[in-house]
């Protein structure tokens, strides 16, 4: 127990170390002039522009923009995910056809269906919404067929013995053995629907913390578009740990569940 | 409604045969095969591996539907899985995301049971399997025979005219096995459950069973049937004494030459 205290307390001091080191870093590289005046701010300059945006409501309009199709993206191209996924897994015929596009499609870059989305979308918050799901569909469908054909077929022999309904079958037993690799698809799901909200809207939009970012650019406020910049890494880190923590909640489960399959 | 016991067998098998395509011709898995089961009836197959005693079990559990012949219920035909035809398997089978009790409690909990009501039902079950105490474990916190146990106790929760299990303790070391052995035996006494087991293992066959049936290797046919008369209620102390060994003696001299068939023919495929 000692020992693994220590070891806690020496991570914890090396990260902090680390932290500390990379602001020198920066302080140092932002007054050393070897960059063009006032691209790196100093951190105190960042700082304030973090206090000032905390209070300004234009500032919590684009947040509150941004928060709202990162959710909604992510919502919807998980449950597709999951449907999807299931399908694919369920059905060895749908699987051998369809798996190989989307495994494709899994692997180039979203941000080039935009100019269709935005044609499909326009440029406000539909386009952003759904390459957000649309970039998290793809591991969610892939992890969850993936995890379909990993089950315990015992698993369902006992459902086919009791004459369970589909319905009944997906509840009761696909679902809930199929937790981890839901769970995979959402903790990978989410930074990537991240990704692809804030990259529509740094393209092209008129509302969201990328284009404020793009505006402070645009008006060389590099500290008010690094304060911004942070909001949203801390946005994307917040968020993995908050679905990090809620699906591991029946936590016993979960643990028991990779145990049981290993 | 109520059935005349001896005129209508529980499970009656008729003439049941499976045969498989393989890319070398045709393998006739399961040949005539004709069994009654009484109500409350213990009865073990026995047979090498190979003997088609899997794809046996299968057929009247339902899960394989196609092949000639017949299976009745308390005399109607049937043909796909009932929930009246409980299976336990030998592969692990417990859900390790539910507890010892809502593994149990799942049959009724599909069955549309309320919570409360299937709890107790569960609760009684693993008591009778003698798992009390164990009702929120998880799966992965028993061992691989208490695990059985469960498996055994969530099959019998839906009540089935007939419980069929497929080698349960196959996979269990020997000494476990025949205390298990003693956990069935006692719950055969109490539930008067009409049970078939499937297994290679004699000295098994012999605690458990009215009868024994001995099946030959490929095509499965039944060979024999022997008639185990040892007083009821049996427990594993029992494998020590005379009558029980005469009777292993009696049922390997059957199997033995079976198996050694079974191992010929494995032994020649390997050759080719």
């Amino acid at each position: 127990m000692a020992l693994a205290k220590q070891m806690i307390s020496r991570v914890t001091l090396y990260r902090i170390s680390a932290a500390l080191f990379l602001l020198t870093l920066w302080e140092a590289a932002g007054a050393s002039g070897l960059f063009f005046k006032g691209v790196l701010p100093s951190t105190w300059f960042i700082g304030k522009s973090l206090i000032r945006l905390s209070g300004d409501p234009i500032f919590w309009g684009h947040f509150s923009v941004t928060l709202f199709e990162i959710l909604s993206g992510f919502a919807i191209g998980s449950l597709v995910g999951i449907i999807v996924g299931l399908a694919l897994g369920m059905n060895r015929y749908s699987g051998q056809i369809f798996e190989p596009v989307i495994e494709y499609l899994a692997a180039t870059p979203k941000v080039v269906f935009l100019p269709i989305l935005l044609i499909l979308f326009g440029i406000g918050v539909g386009s952003k919404i759904s390459l957000a799901a649309l970039s998290c569909f793809f591991p969610m469908t892939l992890s969850l067929a993936a995890g379909v054909r990993g089950m315990n077929p015992m698993f369902l022999r006992v459902g086919q013995t009791l004459n369970l309904s589909l319905a009944q079958r997906i509840r009761m037993i696909y679902l809930p053995a199929l937790v981890p690799p839901i769970s995979t698809g959402l903790r990978l799901g989410f930074g990537i629907a991240t990704v692809g909200a804030l990259l529509s809207e740094i393209k092209l939009s008129n509302k969201g913390l990328g284009h404020a970012a793009m505006q402070a650019y645009a008006r060389f406020d590099i500290p008010t578009m690094m304060a911004i910049l942070i909001v949203i890494f801390a946005l994307a880190g917040l968020g993995n740990m908050l679905i990090g923590s809620i699906i591991r909640l029946p936590g016993p489960n979960t643990r028991r569940l990779t145990k049981e399959t290993s | 409604m109520m059935h005349d016991t001896h005129s209508t067998p529980t499970l009656s098998i008729q003439n049941v045969s499976k045969h498989f395509e393989t890319g070398k011709g045709t393998v006739t898995a399961v040949d005539h095969v004709s069994l009654d089961i009484q109500q409350g009836e213990f009865i073990s197959i026995i047979g090498p591996s190979g003997c088609g005693k899997s794809t046996l079990m299968n057929m009247i559990g339902g899960l394989i539907t196609e092949y000639d012949g017949s299976i009745l219920l308390d005399g109607k035909p049937v043909r796909g899985c009932q929930p009246e035809i409980g299976m336990v398997f030998q592969e692990e089978s417990t859900f390790p995301w539910r507890t010892a009790l809502d593994n149990v409690a799942f049959p009724l909990e599909a069955g549309g049971v309320p919570k409360d009501k299937r709890h107790v039902r569960a609760h009684e079950l693993l008591d009778l399997v003698g798992l009390t105490g164990f009702e929120n474990h998880f799966p992965s916190e028993l061992s691989g025979g208490m695990r059985q146990r469960i498996a055994i106790a969530r099959t019998l929760a839906f009540q089935p005219r007939i419980l069929l299990m497929d080698e349960p303790f196959a996979a269990l070391d020997e000494q476990t096995r025949l205390l298990l052995g003693d956990k069935v035996v006692q719950i055969q006494q109490k539930l008067k459950q009409t049970t078939l087991l499937i297994t290679h293992n004699i000295a098994e066959a012999v605690q458990l069973s009215d009868r024994v049936l001995i099946m030959t290797f490929r095509p499965g046919r039944i060979k024999r049937v022997v008639e185990i008369t040892l007083p009821r209620p049996r427990s594993s102390e029992m494998v020590g004494s005379e009558k029980f060994a005469a009777y292993v003696a009696e049922i390997w001299a059957d199997l033995r030459q079976e198996a050694s068939k079974g191992l010929k023919e494995t032994e020649a495929a390997a050759a080719h």
